[in-house]
């Protein structure tokens, strides 16, 4: 087989927990968003469109609609005859198998495939991030400046900085020491996740890491700490672009809308760098006689008779005569029913909230710090009348009338 | 390997009228419905129906068709035995290059031939319909029709090219057949048959031989009493679209939820080629009242019973109602259009006033500039 220069590999296992009831039948990357994408579309479409054709998409938990969707990769162009998408999930071998400890341990395990590409360098990504990257770019300057690992980082508030993986570098790029959560930011460049390795460096370290039982397999805790140990030439690429990670119900809600924002800087609508996504098969949207839709994003199938107010609908949501949704996402074959208002609410997939009901509220309404996004899981009824106060989280069917 | 008992046969050129959207392409890619071409009813059709197997005949201007079907990945026809397989006019001394359809047949004689299926569905391309082929097939295997003619029962389309008139019995046999236009009920032929295959051969031969030029008028209709000819009918919605009149009361059509629901059944869907456009987003002011709306789209102004493609810009406070948008075409802030139908990639800039009436429709050209 010939050898690929680049072979990414996607971290999709992880559960996403904090998205609590969103995220309880399918992974995280399976998570809809902007009305007709899922997280995992601008991973994959990233790397199509900046010509890395082979992609190994790490998955674990609740794998079901995520390999569905995903299938030969034929929607980000990844259906290749040499390369394409690859699902790994763990597997037994003879000796037995495990689940995946780690974000490097699910790589180690996989270190057979990546023989068989044997490529040059090695992308490593998550599948957890809303943003458009060129990875051809951080590649060049990863090959340029002869790094043994690049890591994409970003420029955050020193607030924020506390939150994430700081990298601390001196002027020229170099990165002499990593922290995790600081709660003193010596710097404000934050991890984004997103490396890439010389192959033999990331065979090496991993193998490395592996030997040690009281590692936790992790990129951030184990493994570039011990790069940097070793002299490594680690190095930061610095992103200037919208980057938004969707791990809580806010954050989702929050990156949905940040699309109805002029002064947001995600244009989904460039031509030049398109985010694929698997539609097929459905009609286009009809909007009413009578219908009031305003600064909204809606999207095929959707059939609107009453009002949409500065909301993102999904693929086949229908909002009936007299119902009213508004700040509020509504996610795909989702039903709002005749008289129903949805306010500062994501309703999840198939969802219906019958004739009469009130889901969520304004955060003026209470004015208690309480105040959150309230949500409706998938495939859930919430009965007619019923009424849903805001920073709810609803698992199970909610009967008439029931204040909730 | 066998692929399927049944392969579809499509005429792109159907003989049409609709010359302001034909002048650059066939009828069979003519955009429809916000995000369809007319052909897309024709393959989802088939390809619902099991069929693995598609032949589509063109004669001029097919180079949109041949983009849009492409290998024929959005109908799943992307196949090593069967798929999609075009069939376009060649050079022979004294054939015809596809002026009628009998001479479409001889050139699509060695598809047939080869396509492994022993039935045939022959299939004109300008009909808007979610027709189930599957009981149709049911029912000709049934009867051991020869000839199945898919027919619609009702009012003949007002300002339509002349119709194939069925004489029916009680058990759908087909007595005689005539053509004829006007306004009055009937059963009538929807461009839609099933055909045995080595009948069809042979019928294809022997109207070589004869010199004959319709397969309709000439073949099918003198033969009812020699062959086993049966309708089924399609009791569904069914638009014959062969003039601007009836494309623009079909593409209305839509704005009907009985017809949507019918049009778009969930459980045989409508495939059309994947575009990859953002959700259309409805501006600040937006004022959008019954319409049609494609994805990708940019909505600033007010917009009424109206159809947008793919890809559509309407200005602030521009005002269009009673139009057809196809893919892109731009409209400018304050500009106000109604009863037009602009085809791909139109600009009306700022303030341009351009109105037709129910009458009398404006068309406005690709890629024209206002």
């Amino acid at each position: 087989m010939k050898s690929k220069k680049c072979v990414a590999m996607l971290l999709a296992g992880g559960q996403g927990s904090r998205l609590g009831v969103l995220t309880s039948k399918i992974a995280k990357p399976a998570v809809p968003y902007g009305g007709k994408y899922r997280i995992i579309d601008f991973p994959l479409s990233n790397c199509a469109n900046s010509g890395i054709d082979t992609v190994g998409i790490l998955t674990q938990y609740k794998p079901l609609e995520l390999n569905d969707y995903v299938a030969s990769g034929k929607p980000w162009d990844l259906n290749r005859t040499d390369g394409g998408v690859h699902i790994l999930p763990p597997y037994h071998g003879q000796g037995g198998g495990n689940w995946y400890k780690g974000t490097a341990n699910a790589i180690y395990q996989n270190l057979e495939f990546l023989e068989r590409y044997n490529p040059e360098y090695v992308l490593i990504l998550s599948g957890d991030h809303i943003y458009k990257m060129d990875y051809s770019d951080m590649l060049a300057e990863h090959i340029d400046s002869g790094a043994d690992c690049t890591i994409a980082v970003l420029d955050v508030s020193l607030e924020e900085a506390t939150r994430f993986g700081i990298m601390n570098t001196n002027p020229d790029g170099t990165i002499y020491e990593f922290e995790e959560k600081p709660k003193q930011p010596k710097s404000t460049l934050a991890s984004m996740g997103i490396y890439i390795f010389k192959w033999e460096k990331l065979r090496y370290y991993l193998t490395e890491d592996e030997k040690n039982p009281d590692s936790s397999n992790d990129f951030g805790k184990n493994i570039i700490p011990m790069m940097l140990h070793d002299n490594q030439l680690l190095r930061v690429y610095r992103f200037n672009d919208y980057w938004k990670d969707v791990g809580t119900v806010e954050s989702l809600w929050e990156a949905n809308l940040d699309l109805l924002n002029p002064k947001i800087n995600l244009n989904l609508a460039d031509k030049n760098w398109k985010i694929y996504s698997k539609n097929t098969g459905i009609p286009p949207q009809y909007i009413s006689e009578n219908a009031v839709v305003e600064n909204s994003l809606i999207t095929d199938g959707c059939e609107i008779f009453g009002k949409v107010d500065y909301s993102v609908l999904f693929k086949n949501v229908t909002v009936e005569e007299g119902a009213s949704v508004e700040y509020s996402l509504i996610m795909p074959g989702a039903v709002i029913k005749r008289g129903a208002s949805v306010k500062y609410a994501i309703v999840a997939e198939n969802a219906v909230v019958a004739e009469g009901a009130k889901v969520g509220n304004e955060p003026n309404a209470t004015g208690d710090e309480n105040w959150g996004i309230a949500v409706v899981g998938d495939n859930l009824t919430v009965g007619k009348n019923a009424i849903i106060g805001a920073n709810k989280m609803i698992t199970e069917n909610v009967k008439e009338g029931e204040v909730i | 390997m066998r692929t399927s008992a049944v392969a579809g046969l499509i005429f792109a050129n159907s003989d049409d009228k609709l010359k302001e959207l034909t002048a650059n392409r066939s009828l069979a890619s003519v955009p429809f419905g916000a995000r369809y071409r007319v052909v897309d009813f024709a393959l989802s059709n088939l390809v619902n129906t099991g069929v693995t197997s598609v032949g589509i005949i063109t004669t001029e201007n097919y180079r949109s068709l041949m983009d849009h079907v492409g290998n024929g990945i959005a109908w799943d026809l992307d196949r090593k035995n069967g798929g999609v397989y075009f069939i376009p006019p060649y050079y022979k001394r004294g054939v015809k290059r596809f002026a009628d359809t009998i001479s479409a047949l001889v050139g699509a004689y060695d598809y047939i031939k080869k396509c492994g299926a022993d039935y045939i569905v022959l299939y004109d391309s300008h009909i808007i319909a979610n027709i189930d082929l599957s009981a149709a097939l049911k029912a000709h295997k049934k009867r051991e029709a020869d000839v199945t003619v898919i027919y619609h029962n009702g009012k003949l389309p007002e300002k339509s090219a002349k119709k194939m008139i069925l004489s029916l019995n009680d058990d759908e046999r087909v007595n005689s057949i005539t053509f004829s236009e006007g306004e009055y009920m009937a059963s009538f032929g929807i461009g839609i048959s099933i055909i045995n295959k080595d009948l069809l051969l042979k019928l294809i031969r022997d109207a070589e031989d004869d010199g004959l030029t319709s397969f309709a008028r000439e073949v099918i209709a003198e033969k009812t009493s020699e062959l086993k000819i049966y309708g089924f009918e399609h009791s569904g919605y069914t638009a014959i679209m062969d003039n601007a009149a009836t494309y623009y009361e079909a593409s209305m059509d839509l704005l009907c939820k009985d017809i949507r629901a019918q049009l778009f059944d969930k459980t045989r869907p409508i495939f059309t080629k994947v575009r990859d456009g953002m959700p259309t987003r409805h501006g600040v002011n937006a004022k959008v009242s019954n319409c049609i709306i494609g994805d990708d789209c940019v909505i600033e102004g007010t917009v009424k019973n109206s159809i947008l493609f793919r890809g559509v810009k309407i200005g602030k406070d521009a005002v269009v109602e009673n139009c057809i948008l196809m893919q892109e075409t731009e409209i400018g802030n304050e500009a106000q259009v109604s009863n037009v139908i602009a085809d791909k990639n139109v600009v009306v800039a700022d303030g341009v006033i351009f109105k037709g009436t129910k009458e009398k429709l404006c068309f406005i050209d690709k890629k024209q500039i206002l």
